[in-house]
Formats: structure tokens, sequence, C-alpha cells
């Protein structure tokens, strides 16, 4: 799985983003009460975003087989959201480490098969085998 | 089965919860347990509800104007005529049927506008003073008096809530209605109001907004913080009420200081609900309790545990289910005790249960075993039919057995009825949606309910 195009990068850079911000939020709504429920509003938000996720992380890189977000009838709990960000996260983490190259002393993501020249962070431990 | 603790709404299919509803929905066979407090109109930011006590107040100080002119049989017929006031069915009669006071009653609250010289002089500020003079007068004949006074508007109102949500009227006859034209109580003939089922008598609504338990001026609030007890009786602890009565005919003084300050303190003064939910505190103690408590029956565990989780659950699921009653049946020498709902498809899947099911109110059954057995599911399974519907709720500690889950998806396979079981895992979620307000405990039903639903054919 590779970029084609910039568009592809900042696509990629946004959802880390936004599932670091979500992820964020909720780890604190679960160690304050991990039972309890996420409330409707948020649950879209996230489902939205894992949707996004899901068009993004595809193959090799989706988290979760036949999981297509969370169903607001099972009453997802603050901890059971937490969880598949996380797995989302980490797999996000992968696919982006997978796709950047150390070239003239930095990291650049690699779009089409070459870098590209836009800068990107270290890859991490999951990723790297490019470097 | 017949619908438990029947409404009126619920007896013509009308799917509205009291919390949406202006009016106190009637039972058919028994009163609503609250009374109407005339000091709400008094106290109303509403100009309606404030002329609404004027006309009260004319009305009854218009008994005086009688007596005081020769007319005391006329204001005693008028008053027996205003004592009862079936129609509206509020206080603790289990029949809707109450008495009217006797003549010599009567007698002795028209003699109050002679015997009390502000009374002849100005009248009543409130007519619930009464209460203060006269033995027997409480809460129950101070609502009566009022609705009868107002019975008018109470027929007026009723008409415009019933046409809004199409409760079915009957042509009828009301009896005792005050014509404040001519200070005399008529029969207003070939009015369509709604109609008690069974016994076709005319039914009246009460506006939520006047009901309290306990009038704001009464009796025991008297003569708990204003009454001069040292001084009507050097024994005050065998202070009879008669006494009081006594005391206070001979010192107005006392009631009027009394009244004053009430009315300073107007807007402590507010209505009681139809149902009040438990406190969030109060709902995590009663979960903690719960959790501790033994399976079985030792210690009375089983009552234990019925009785909290009785308590629990009305509130938990308020105001998406109305809670109905507690209803002990026996079945094969069994006791059992179940908690029924009323059902008013508040929400889509209590909608989808009433038109899938049938359920017109829903039963949960209440079991502390540390297994469920075929024998219980077979109990609710045999309990489910007709207006109570098929789908019913069994709050047990621990989730189902792999054979009883089976037993209950057979049932749905076989005869469409649904049992769901709830564990006390969820009755802890469901108090941990109660205090986060996140999601709404009702929620974690239709979770079991969806999960349920997924291992049925």
């Amino acid at each position: 799985m590779v970029m084609k195009s910039e568009g592809d990068v900042k696509r990629l850079e946004k959802l880390i983003g936004l599932l670091q911000s979500l992820h964020a939020e909720i780890s604190q709504l679960t160690r304050k009460s991990a039972n309890d429920g996420l409330n409707i509003f948020k649950l879209r938000i996230v489902n939205k975003i894992l949707a996004e996720a899901d068009t993004i992380l595809l193959n090799e890189y989706k988290p979760l087989e036949n999981f297509a977000g969370f169903e607001e009838d099972a009453l997802p709990t603050n901890s059971d959201v937490t969880m598949v960000l996380a797995l989302y996260m980490e797999q996000a983490e992968r696919f982006r480490s997978d796709n950047v190259v150390y070239a003239d002393y930095e990291w650049n993501y690699v779009v089409n098969g070459k870098s590209s020249g836009i800068e990107s962070s270290p890859p991490s431990t999951i990723g790297a085998h490019k470097k | 089965m017949a619908l438990i603790r029947p409404r009126l709404t619920d007896h013509y299919g009308i799917l509205r919860s009291q919390a949406e509803l202006d009016f106190a929905i009637p039972f058919l066979d028994e009163d609503i347990p609250l009374y109407v407090d005339p000091f709400m109109l008094w106290r109303s930011p509403s100009q309606q509800d404030r002329s609404l006590h004027t006309v009260l107040l004319n009305a009854f100080n218009h008994l005086g104007y009688l007596a005081k002119n020769g007319l005391e049989a006329r204001a005693v017929e008028n008053l027996v005529a205003a004592s009862e006031c079936e129609e509206v069915g509020l206080g603790t009669s289990a029949n809707r049927r109450g008495k009217r006071i006797g003549r010599e009653k009567a007698n002795e609250i028209v003699s109050l506008f002679k015997r009390i010289p502000q009374y002849g002089r100005a009248g009543f500020r409130h007519i619930e003073e009464i209460q203060f003079f006269v033995d027997g007068i409480s809460k129950d004949r101070i609502s009566d008096l009022t609705c009868s006074f107002l019975k008018s508007f109470l027929i007026d109102f009723t008409l415009q809530q019933s046409e809004k949500l199409g409760i079915p009227t009957q042509v009828t006859d009301v009896n005792n209605v005050y014509d404040d034209r001519k200070n005399a109580f008529e029969t207003q003939r070939g009015l369509a109001l709604p109609a008690h089922p069974r016994t076709g008598s005319p039914l009246l609504f009460v506006p939520k907004r006047w009901l309290r338990f306990v009038p704001w001026l009464n009796y025991d609030d008297y003569f708990e913080k204003y009454c001069p007890q040292d001084e009507i009786s050097h024994s005050p602890e065998e202070l009879t009420r008669v006494e009081v009565l006594n005391y206070n005919r001979e010192h107005y003084g006392v009631i009027d200081h009394y009244i004053e300050v009430k009315e300073r303190t107007f807007e402590d003064c507010h209505n009681d609900p139809l149902f009040s939910q438990i406190p969030v505190t109060f709902a995590k103690r009663k979960l903690s309790t719960l959790q501790r408590l033994a399976t079985g029956k030792d210690g009375g565990a089983d009552r234990k545990y019925e009785t909290l989780v009785g308590q629990l659950l009305p509130s938990l699921l308020y105001p998406k289910l109305d809670f109905a009653q507690e209803q002990a049946r026996t079945e094969s020498g069994v006791s059992i005790r179940d908690l029924i709902f009323y059902n008013t498809a508040s929400t889509p899947f209590l909608a989808d249960i009433h038109r899938h099911y049938g359920s017109q109110q829903i039963t949960i059954e209440l079991k502390n075993v540390a297994a469920v057995e075929r024998e219980h599911i077979d109990q609710l399974n045999r309990y489910l039919a007709e207006e109570l519907g098929r789908f019913g709720i069994l709050v047990t500690r621990n989730p189902l057995k792999k054979a009883e889950m089976r037993r209950t998806i057979d049932l749905w396979a076989g005869q469409r009825k649904a049992i769901v079981a709830l564990t006390d895992l969820d009755i802890a979620q469901m108090v941990e949606l109660f205090e986060s307000k996140q999601r709404n405990p009702i929620d974690v039903i239709i979770k079991k309910y969806t999960e349920f639903r997924a291992k049925c054919p």
C-alpha cells in the first residue's frame, strides 16, 4: 500500500492528529468511568473518523476485520472506544512508518515509491523497515 | 390479562407519558394520590390562575354573604354540594368515590363567617384557613371544594386536552357546576367529556401545576411551627386538635400571622411531581447494598433485593417508562414479585416493543438467585400475555446459563416472546449512566435486547 499524492499525505497526517486527540479525550473519560457509555454525539464523531480511517488504512493496515464502526444500540463504553481508537492509532502509525524514508539527512514521506521531499517525523519502532 | 393499574390514556391506546402531559392522567380504578392546593393558584405567575383563585374566594365568601342575610340553609346546601368532586378523582380513595360533608359540618364552616369578625367583615383570603377552625377538614376536602367551585374551568381544560390528544368523549351531564353569575350550583347537560369506560361517569382533568401532596397552608405545619402550644395547654404533649381549633377561633391573630408568613415565603411553594426520581447518591448507595447482598432467601435477602431493585428501576427508567406498580403474584405456590411499567412508546425501541410484542405494559420480574433455572423462565413466560405483551425482563444476579439462554431463544423462535435478562453488572451500568447522563439508562435494556435478538434465529 502506497501513497500516491501529496493529498494522501495530508489526509494521513490529519487522521493521525484526529485519532490522537480523540484518544486523549476519551482516555480521560475512561480513567474517570470506564464502564460509562459514550454519549451519542461523541459516538457519531468517533464513527465518522473511524469511517475516514477505513478509507486510508486498507488491506494489511486495516485494524479490525469486520468492524464497521460502533453501533449506538450496543452501548459502547468509554473503555471499548479507547481500545479501538488505540488499535487504529497503532495501524495509522505503522502505515506512516512504512511510508517514510531517510534522505538528505531528514525523514520524508514516500509518494509513488520515491522520496517526496515532504518532511515527516522519524518512524516508530513498529514500522521503520525502510530505514 | 387486564392492564395493571390502568390509566385513561392507556385504556384508549394514547401513547403519552405522564411527564409529557399538562394534567395528571386519571387512573380508572383509584384516585390520583395528590390534591389541588388552592395556594398554587394564588402564588402562580399566571394571571389566569390568580383570577381563578379570586373566583374561588368570591364563591366561598358568597356563602358568608348568604349566612349574614339569613340564608344559612342555602349556604349550607351549596357547601355540601361543593364538598365532593368525584369527576377529578384526586385523593386516596380506592374506588374513585368520596363522601360529601354532612349538614352539621357545613353549618360549622358557614358559622365561621359570624363567629370570627374578620371573616364576617372581609371574608377569607384562602379557603384553606377553614382547617384551622373546623375539625375533620383536611387536604382532600380543601381540594374537592376548590375543584367544585372551579369545575367550569376544569370542564374547559378537559375539553381542550381531550381534543389535543384525541381522547374519546361521550355526551354526558355534569352535576354541581358552579355558576358565578347565579352563585349557585347547577347541572350542565350535553357536554362531550371523557368518561370512565366502565361506569360511563364523566372524568375531569386537573392541571399538574396545581397539585401537591399537602397544601402549603396546612394544620400540621401550623401546629408544629407556629401554634403557641404552651399558651393553649400546660401540658402541650396532651394537646388535642379540638383544643387547638377552639383556641384558634378565639385568637384569629395567630392564624393571621401564620398566613402572612406563608404568603411571604410563597416562592418556596412548588407543585409536587407525580413521580420523583431518587437522587444519584441514593441510587449509588442502593447499588452498593445490592452488590453486597447474598443470593437466595437467607436473612430475607430476596425481599431486600426486591426492595432495592424496586426503588432503583422506576427512577432509572423515568421518564421513558412510567412506573405503574409493584405487584406480588403467586404461581404454583411460589411468590413472585414484579415491577410493572406503562409502555407509552416514548422511544423508537419502546415503540417497537409495543408494536411487535403488543406490550402496553412491561413486566420486570425480580429473582435473587445465583442461577436462573428453567422454571423461572417458564414463570415469566406464562405471565406474558395479552395487554402485558410478549416482552419481559428478568432482573437477576448473574448472566443466564447456556441452557436457560437457549430456552429464551426457543421461546422467541416458537412463540415470538422475548425475555431479556439484566444482571448486577447491567444495573451497575444503568446507575453509572444515571449519574453521568451520557446515555439513558434504558439504553442498557436496548443493548441487552439487541444482543438477545442477535442470538435468535
